[in-house]
């Protein structure tokens, strides 16, 4: 994970470690082997990740996060504005991209529970899985079965639908 | 008599036998044995030379050969550039855009060599997003021409006061009245 990530979407389980409780004069398999582990890959590793920043040091770059103007929708363009169609159309997708990214980070978040709690994940992990459910059940009412052609005009249409369907079903 | 015909059986014989193979000389042929296959020393060092005839596979491994060496002609430098891009300059890291800066369009990217393409290569988005609405703005300049041409077509050819739907006739100071001209003619 990136060093700055949100501790409290993805808390730490607690460490499991147990006390050393030698009984053997035996050395220790797991350690001679953890030990083996960190000189043969984890040290050569980290020492040509070192290096290369080291070479790295002296040119580095920054790259920003592009944020853009709301503009109007297209339930508030005139009949037959092109150009407003098309900057309402651009505004769309841009939130359609937004909205994928959103429904992964929180399935990342359920997975990232579900691989912390092991077994008991049913148990612990209910807000995770409520909150995945709701943004789903969300997006597939919004964008579902749109198709790969989707449009603002196609989602807007969708919606008109639902809104119908909601105005009949209480009344019928 | 007896000895005569044994003799010319016993010639028959010998030019029977080939004189080419090697045990038909004429030293041993009375005496020689016959070998006996079953107690020869056999040894399976490294097995008996076969000449396998198989179909020529020169062109294949032609062509193998011709691909790896065409392949890798260019993708070993774009290889070793790639790589000496990524240790020696390095990819971008994400920083919150600092008050009253407008980053340039290529700074939005991570990787050194898709900045350099942004920068050099490609218009930037904005310039895009600027050339699509221009060649919206023309189009529906064009259609709502067009609109108009049909609904002054259909003015001008119902009312009839327009330049277009006139028909060439004479000039009207060419009619000669005369003939009309006084009642008692």
């Amino acid at each position: 994970m990136p060093a700055d990530y949100d501790k409290g979407a993805y808390p730490e389980p607690p460490r499991q470690t147990p006390a050393v409780d030698k009984q053997t004069a035996l050395p220790n398999p797991a350690l001679i082997l953890s030990k083996l582990f960190y000189y043969s890959v984890d040290l050569p590793v980290t020492t040509f990740r070192d290096a290369v920043d080291s070479i790295r040091a002296n040119n580095k770059s920054v790259y920003y996060h592009q944020k853009f103007r709301r503009v109007p929708d297209l339930t508030d363009c005139e009949q037959g504005d092109y150009i407003c169609y098309y900057e309402a159309e651009m505004q769309w997708r841009r939130d359609y991209k937004v909205d994928q990214e959103i429904v992964k980070v929180i399935q990342e978040r359920m997975r990232a529970c579900q691989q912390r709690e092991g077994a008991s994940y049913h148990q612990n992990c209910g807000k995770e899985i409520q909150q995945f459910n709701e943004v789903t059940k969300n997006f597939q009412s919004r964008y579902g079965d749109l198709g790969g052609y989707a449009s603002g005009r196609k989602c807007l249409m969708k919606q008109k639908e639902r809104m119908m369907a909601a105005a009949q079903a209480p009344s019928a | 008599m007896v000895g005569m015909s044994v003799l010319r059986s016993a010639a028959a014989f010998a030019a029977r036998l080939s004189p080419l193979k090697s045990g038909n000389n004429a030293a041993n042929l009375l005496s020689r044995t016959i070998p006996r296959t079953d107690k020869v020393a056999v040894r399976w060092g490294h097995g008996k030379k076969l000449f396998v005839i198989k179909p020529s596979d020169y062109y294949d491994r032609r062509f193998l050969r011709l691909l790896q060496y065409y392949v890798l002609l260019t993708g070993v430098p774009v290889a070793v550039f790639v790589t000496c891009v990524n240790v020696f300059v390095g990819e971008a890291e994400l920083v919150e855009t600092p008050e009253d800066y407008e980053p340039e369009h290529w700074e939005y990217y991570k990787h050194p060599i898709t900045r350099w393409i942004a920068r050099n290569i490609y218009d930037s988005p904005v310039k895009d997003y600027e050339k699509m609405m221009a060649a919206i703005q023309i189009e529906k300049e064009k259609a709502d021409t067009r609109l108009t041409q049909l609904e002054v077509r259909r003015h001008m050819r119902q009312k009839g006061d327009g330049p277009w739907f006139q028909r060439p006739t004479l000039d009207k100071g060419l009619i000669d009245y005369s003939p009309k001209s006084t009642p008692d003619n």
